[in-house]
């Protein structure tokens, strides 16, 4: 994936990045790490185009993320899982399906089914968001993402709203998807889900890079930033 | 058990009345009772409509950019908020109806009704619509949904079910302020069976019909009102 980032910054009331600048061009899987208030969650908003920067100019796989072309090819799971929560767990994914996206009732649903049986929901699918646990909500989210068959899945924290035992479900559900082709830029505060999971690493501090990397940067940090963070996070 | 307490309370309050409880005496009357509770009806209905359109209409300027109609909404539900609903009947009918050239007293009793509950119903609508997340939109963005199909498909079926409940509430709440326009000798349930003890001189009898017959309609509507609330939570 070709990641640009040229000059951007971000205020809401204090600044939120200042003047960042990224060139990627051959990873597949690329993690933010940082404490919060770090910029890391307005950072991947922006690569996905949800929320747009002050200044600067941000380009992912040639795409201007601002393009409505650009939105779909990308698929983002919040950090709670944000299902519609009026519709069945099957629903949220094809009304969605055949809304925007043009297929036909019968398609539509063929591709729920198998995506959410891809990330163990067979037995939920006509469940309402409210009748599942936070795990199967977050997976059935991820499950929504992966049916508009993105090239690259954004995931924000995914797991920061879930408890030790659902986090590791829904961390191995993702790592188990990491055969489809497709590619991931995700902000998480696991580590070990970062090590074995991203093949670059970004940390971020208070709206800048502080170090990138591949995952060794984590064993080996050289900033007195990420010497702080890591032992945090031991 | 607590029905039949209730019952037992009622039985001692009947048993303990001077005279025979008798209803014959009523039997003449039956085309005026039915006639004001179909009234009682009418001008409830009429006012929830009323009471919809202009609480939508309030709930709009509450919400409007500009501050003045912000300010007009704040300043017009505190004074309903300080009014009782008997002061708002009187002052409508006799004061602000003559002042626009209108005598016709039921009219402006509707109306008093409707003003009055409409704050209330603009509470429901602020409430209702908030509680669909910035995310929602976020991820209705994301999709590409259009403007009809996020009303038609995510906002407004989330918005029904969290309305319903409060909604029906105000309704009850309207059906029992309705029995203050016999002030105004308009023929709803209350001023019927004023007109038919002022004949029969059956009071005691005529009061208990009377309230069972409120009970009659405001006890199913908060029973479908738990049913709905909990068939449809989200």
């Amino acid at each position: 994936m070709k990641i640009e980032i040229k000059n951007v910054s971000h205020t809401y009331d204090v600044e939120v990045l200042n003047n960042l600048n990224l060139n990627l061009t051959k990873y597949k899987s690329v993690a933010i790490i940082g404490v919060s208030g770090s910029g890391k969650s307005t950072l991947i908003r922006m690569m996905s185009g949800l929320e747009k920067p002050t200044s600067g100019e941000i380009l992912i796989n040639n795409y201007d993320v601002r393009d409505d072309a650009y939105k779909k090819k990308i698929g983002f799971v919040f950090q709670s899982h944000n299902l519609f929560p009026h519709l069945s767990l099957k629903r949220n994914i094809t009304l969605v399906l055949e809304k925007t996206r043009g297929f036909e009732k019968a398609e539509a649903e063929a591709i729920a089914l198998k995506n959410l049986s891809l990330l163990h929901l067979e037995d939920q699918v006509n469940k309402l968001p409210k009748n599942v646990s936070g795990g199967q909500a977050q997976r059935a989210s991820i499950a929504r993402a992966l049916s508009m068959d993105p090239d690259i899945i954004f995931l924000d924290e995914p797991t920061s709203s879930l408890d030790p035992i659902l986090t590791h479900e829904v961390l191995k559900a993702i790592e188990e998807l990491r055969d489809l082709g497709k590619e991931f830029i995700l902000v998480t505060h696991v580590m070990s889900f970062a090590r074995a999971f991203a093949d670059y690493v970004i940390f971020m501090s208070e709206g800048r890079i502080i170090e990138q990397g591949p995952p060794t940067i984590l064993d080996h940090p050289q900033t007195r930033e990420l010497i702080e963070f890591m032992e945090k996070v031991r | 058990m607590a029905i039949i307490t209730i019952a037992a309370f009622v039985a001692f309050v009947i048993l303990r009345q001077s005279s025979d409880f008798s209803l014959s005496s009523f039997e003449p009357y039956t085309y005026l009772l039915s006639q004001g509770i179909i009234n009682t009806i009418y001008v409830s209905i009429i006012s929830l409509l009323g009471s919809l359109v202009l609480g939508f209409i309030l709930y709009l300027l509450s919400i409007s950019k500009v501050k003045y109609f912000n300010a007009l909404t704040d300043v017009f539900t505190e004074i309903i908020y300080g009014t009782p609903l008997l002061v708002l009947i009187i002052i409508m009918a006799f004061v602000i109806g003559p002042a626009f050239g209108t005598f016709n007293r039921n009219a402006m009793g509707f109306t008093a009704l409707i003003v009055y509950m409409a704050p209330y119903m603009k509470n429901v609508y602020k409430s209702a619509f908030s509680s669909i997340s910035e995310e929602q939109y976020m991820a209705m963005d994301l999709f590409g949904f259009t403007p009809y199909q996020r009303y038609r498909y995510i906002i407004i079926p989330q918005v029904i079910r969290i309305l319903m409940p409060p909604l029906m509430n105000n309704f009850s709440m309207i059906i029992k302020g309705s029995a203050l326009l016999n002030v105004l000798s308009y023929t709803e349930l209350f001023y019927a069976v004023k007109v038919v003890t002022s004949q029969t001189f059956a009071f005691v009898e005529g009061y208990i019909l009377m309230w069972v017959f409120y009970l009659m309609i405001t006890i199913p509507l908060s029973q479908a009102t738990k049913y709905i609330e909990k068939k449809w939570s989200l």
